[in-house]
C-alpha cells in the first residue's frame, strides 16, 4: 500500500535527540496507522549512524538510509530522502533535532486537501523559557531540557510541549516567517522545485531552509497554508543557529550573503498570511 | 536603507521617515540582520549588526555608522 504521506528526516550527530523525534512521528503518537505513513531517515555521516534495531518498538514504516555523498550542508541528504519517498504528501525534516505535537501529520494531511497546489508550513518552536540562542547562554543545556520533558511527562500528552516552549516566530502564528522546520509539499511541487538546492553547501545548509520555503511559496498557482494547533519543537543540540547569540546572528548574516550572491535578491521573509488550518478546531481561515 | 526596508516590508518609501524606530514600521531583529548581511555583500563594508539594535533608525545608524565604523 501506497503511504499518505512520506516524512524525510535529516540525521547528524543526534544520538540523543533522534529517537524522541522518531517517537514523536510514530503511528501511535500521530494516531494514524503505521502504513499510512512513511519515515526516512538520512544520516549525513554521523561517526555513530542512527541504529534501525533500536526503532523497532515504534511499530512504524522507517527507513535508515546513509548519505552517500555527505557534506557539511544536509541538502544532498534531503535531495536523497525525496527521491525515495512514496507518498503524493511529503513532509521534509531538515533538523532530526525536531519533535512533533501528536496531531501534526495529520493536520498536514488534511491541509493538503484544501488545495490542489498548497504549500503546507508548520509553525517552529524550541524547547525552554526562550528561543535556544538565549536560554544557552543563561545555561540552559540538555540535562535541563531533559528535566524539562520528564516535567510534563512526554510523550504521555504531547501538546504539553507547548506549556515549555518558545515559538520562533515573534509575530505569532501568522507573522513573518523565515522557514518551517517541517514543511510538507505534494510530491508534484516538490518536482517543481527540484529539491533544496545544493548550491547551499555551507555548513547546516545555511539559509537553504528560507531559500526552499520562499521558492515553494512562490511557485505558480502555490497556496501557503500555515497549520496552527501543532508544531515542532527543537531540542538543544548545539546547532549552528541555536547554540548562542553570536553563532545565531552569524548563520543568518552570512546567509544573507550566501543568498544575495546565489539569489541576486536579499532574502526576505515570507509575510504572506496565507491561508491558516487549525487542527484543533478545523477552521479554515481562507 | 529606505528603499530596502520600504521593499521588504511593502511599504511607499515617500510614507517613510528616516527618524523612525525600525520596529515602528515592524522591521524585525531576523530582518535586520539580513540587512546588515545585504549591507556587507553589496557594499563590502563590514557591519555589526549589533548597531542596528543600538541605533534603531535610519538616522541614527547612519550617523553611527559613519563616524565610527570600519570601512574595508
Amino acid at each position: 500500500m501506497t503511504p499518505l504521506v512520506s516524512l524525510v528526516v535529516i540525521s547528524y550527530e543526534m544520538k540523543r535527540e533522534l529517537p524522541r523525534t522518531l517517537l514523536s512521528l510514530s503511528p501511535r503518537y500521530q494516531n494514524c496507522a503505521a502504513d499510512e505513513c512513511e519515515i526516512i531517515v538520512v544520516d549525513n555521516n554521523s561517526r555513530e549512524p542512527p541504529d534501525a534495531a533500536a526503532l523497532a518498538g515504534l511499530n512504524a514504516n522507517v527507513q535508515i538510509l546513509a548519505c552517500s555523498k555527505p557534506s557539511p550542508s544536509p541538502v544532498r541528504a534531503i535531495n536523497k530522502g525525496l527521491a525515495h519517498a512514496h507518498a503524493r504528501l511529503i513532509g521534509v525534516w531538515i533538523d532530526g533535532a525536531r519533535m512533533a505535537s501528536p496531531g501534526l501529520v495529520n493536520a498536514c494531511v488534511a491541509a493538503s486537501r484544501l488545495h490542489a497546489r498548497p504549500v503546507i508550513a508548520t509553525l517552529n518552536y524550541q524547547l525552554g523559557p526562550n528561543v535556544q540562542r538565549i536560554s544557552c547562554e543563561q545555561g540552559y543545556d540538555q540535562a535541563t531540557e531533559d528535566a524539562l520533558l520528564a516535567s510534563i511527562e512526554w510523550p504521555k500528552d504531547g501538546y504539553r510541549l507547548f506549556e515549555i516552549s518558545t515559538p520562533e516566530i515573534k509575530g505569532g502564528p501568522t507573522g513573518a516567517m523565515l522557514e518551517s522546520n517541517a514543511l510538507f509539499l505534494p510530491r508534484a511541487l516538490w518536482d517543481e522545485l527540484g529539491g533544496y538546492d545544493e548550491q547551499f553547501s555551507e555548513p547546516g545548509g545555511s539559509v537553504v531552509n528560507p531559500d526552499t520555503l520562499v521558492r515553494a511559496v512562490g511557485l505558480p498557482g502555490a497556496q501557503l497554508i500555515r497549520i496552527l494547533g501543532e508544531g515542532t519543537f527543537h531540542q538543544v543540540h548545539g546547532g549552528l543557529s541555536t547554540s548562542s547569540q553570536k553563532s545565531a546572528i552569524n548563520v543568518v548574516m552570512e546567509g544573507a550573503r550566501t543568498y544575495l550572491r546565489l539569489r541576486g535578491k536579499p532574502l526576505m521573509q515570507v509575510r504572506q498570511r496565507g491561508w491558516t488550518y487549525n487542527s484543533r478546531t478545523g477552521e479554515v481561515v481562507r | 536603507m529606505v528603499n530596502y526596508i520600504c521593499g521588504v516590508l511593502g511599504l511607499d518609501a515617500a510614507t517613510f521617515s528616516a527618524s523612525d524606530r525600525f520596529d515602528v514600521y515592524g522591521l524585525d531583529s531576523v530582518e535586520v540582520v539580513i540587512m546588515a548581511g545585504v549591507m556587507e555583500e553589496e557594499f563590502q563594508v563590514v557591519v555589526d549588526p549589533n548597531q542596528f539594535f543600538d541605533a534603531p533608525s535610519v538616522d541614527e545608524f547612519v550617523a553611527t555608522f559613519t563616524s565610527g565604523t570600519a570601512v574595508s
